[in-house]
């Protein structure tokens, strides 16, 4: 064994030894806080701090473009009522629903196969996964559209196989491509958490099952399935946050009417300078999440206790 | 007693399935990865898979001023934001054992992680209106300050992983023997916590590189690579963004393996 190991060791709880003298203690005490202090201090400044300006500056007055600090509520009404905002973010809404749906199934088979039908090759396969994370955000994006394009990959071999004679038009440029690239892009952080849920029940568990008789679609419904829903949870609110609140994707992939809430934040912010109502968008839109996922898991609740 | 009761044997039929299944969503997930790749090296500049080996642009990236001035921008976001994590990471970790198990230290390790919950445009433009409500313009340092915030989340899960396992009682052997705070941190706790400090970086520094959101609401006109990647997207198909896409790839792929190698990533 390496010295490293030897040293570290097995997992032991923490012996610090108790203090023996008030003086001590209170050094101790300064000294945590001296070390707690620099990522707290630069966490808030840095994180808390701009997300409280971005709230204060949802209330300011936006006119020739140019926004003051005269508080006002115009920009809520405008990102609650405006038609045009509606369209934009039932759009993002029902995409982030397929696209969370499909990379939870996608997810939960890969993982379900990984664990229980060929074990042997889970460390790769997971390792290959986890290794595509770090496949580049918009490399990956843009990707798509060698992939996809008119003269692009797909539709250059199905010409070629004669599956196809003319080129298809609605691989690029389309929901198909948004929902394609963000599945490509979602799906390795959806197999993390519902992974690591199934790696945590133990086997003997399924033993047990499986030695009483229980079907595998039995054991799987009343024992991996209620294991596993942290992981189901967690890997659906993850894609679900991240499809709400994207903009690249469809900016690179999707038609001019195919835009989503976050391109309109990004038009807000760049184009007209109307920070104040791009802010009361961002703010509704996660706002929105927040509660559409509480509901959701509220109702899932429901369901699995009854 | 060595029959193998789990997994079930499956008939060769569900077997098959299974594999296909996983090597169809495996090939899904590398396919784009692979073509950026190969058409990097093609001689001709349209997406032809079928044209010769080329290195012509690599060759004319390397040759372009403004790529490289961006890339010379990103690995110095890459280097500042992995050494002021790991720095603010270590302090945090170190500060946070000390306190007693329970719900304070269990704060310590759960609040950086929220930035991870966060959507990167909702702290895009969050920092951008704060740059603009202090005064502070828009540059690489800006940019740093933000990727600190998205690195710091990783930093605190390698580092609560390692001092899991750390043996406090060391610490105690070392202060008996008289050695002094400094010393014990020198000889003692930095030795040991050497690889996962190490590997926090190399992972803050693939996040660094490979980020675009916050880089794009806080930059300015001091541009990473990402950025000019996506300016040169919006202005037309050119075989050159392929190159800068592949570095890109190769190099955030290198440093996630290198952080994988200190022992950061836990494969189970």
């Amino acid at each position: 064994m390496t010295l490293a190991a030897d040293v570290l060791g097995p997992p032991a709880e923490d012996i610090l030894p108790p203090l023996r003298h008030r003086a001590k203690a209170r050094r101790e005490h300064v000294s945590t806080a001296m070390l707690l202090a620099p990522p707290a201090i630069y966490f808030t400044l840095l994180f808390v701090v701009p997300l409280v300006v971005l709230l204060v500056y949802s209330f300011y007055t936006y006119q020739n473009f140019n926004f003051t600090a005269k508080l006002t509520l115009a920009n809520y009404t405008e990102a609650l009522t405006s038609p045009a905002l509606r369209d934009f973010y039932f759009r993002t809404l029902k995409i982030a629903f397929a696209v969370s749906i499909i990379v939870v199934a996608v997810s939960y088979a890969f993982s379900h196969i990984l664990m229980y039908v060929l074990p042997r090759a889970k460390r790769i396969l997971y390792f290959l996964v986890l290794v595509s994370l770090f496949g580049g955000y918009l490399v990956r994006i843009y990707a798509w559209r060698t992939m996809l394009g008119r003269d692009g990959v797909v539709n250059s071999f199905l010409i070629s196989t004669h599956v196809i004679r003319s080129p298809l038009s609605f691989l690029l440029n389309s929901n198909f491509a948004i929902v394609i690239a963000l599945l490509n892009f979602l799906i390795p952080l959806g197999v993390l958490p519902i992974f690591s849920a199934m790696q945590n029940i133990s086997p003997r568990l399924l033993e047990a099952a499986e030695d009483l008789g229980a079907s595998r679609i039995r054991t799987v419904r009343t024992i991996v399935l209620p294991l596993t829903i942290r992981g189901i949870r967690a890997a659906f609110a993850f894609c679900f946050i991240a499809t709400m609140a994207e903009w690249v994707t469809p900016q690179l992939l999707g038609g001019p009417l195919d835009q989503f809430v976050g391109n309109q934040i990004l038009y807000e912010f760049g184009e007209t300078l109307n920070w104040p109502l791009g802010a009361a968008i961002a703010l509704t839109l996660i706002a929105s999440v927040v509660v559409i996922l509480g509901v959701l898991f509220g109702l899932l609740r429901l369901v699995t206790r009854s | 007693m060595s029959r193998e009761r789990h997994p079930r044997r499956r008939g060769v039929l569900g077997r098959l399935t299974a594999r296909t299944y996983v090597a169809l969503v495996i090939f899904f997930l590398f396919a784009p990865l692979l073509i950026v790749v190969v058409v990097s090296f093609n001689s001709t500049p349209n997406m032809n898979l079928h044209a010769g080996f080329s290195l012509r642009w690599y060759r004319q990236i390397a040759g372009d001023p403004l790529v490289v001035a961006a890339f010379g921008r990103t690995a110095l976001a890459a280097v500042c934001t992995a050494v002021i994590s790991a720095v603010l990471g270590l302090s945090g970790a170190l500060g946070a054992v000390r306190l007693a198990k329970g719900r304070w230290r269990t704060a310590v390790f759960t609040i950086p992680l929220i930035p991870l919950a966060v959507p990167a445009l909702l702290f895009g433009v969050g920092l951008a209106t704060f740059y603009h409500s202090v005064g502070v313009g828009f540059s690489i340092w800006a940019v740093i300050a933000g990727h600190v915030i998205l690195a710091l989340p990783f930093v605190f899960l390698v580092m609560g992983a390692a001092l899991e396992r750390f043996r406090f009682s060391l610490l105690e052997a070392a202060r008996d023997l008289g050695a002094g705070t400094f010393t014990i941190f020198r000889t003692v706790t930095m030795p040991l916590l050497r690889p996962a400090v190490l590997g926090a970086m190399f992972l803050s520094m693939a996040i660094s590189v490979d980020e675009f959101v916050i880089a794009f609401f806080t930059a300015g006109s001091q541009q990473t690579l990402p950025l000019v990647l996506y300016g040169r997207i919006n202005l037309g198909v050119n075989p050159g963004l392929n190159a800068i896409g592949s570095v890109l790839l190769v190099v955030t792929m290198a440093l996630a393996f290198l952080a994988a190698r200190t022992s950061v990533l836990e494969i189970p």
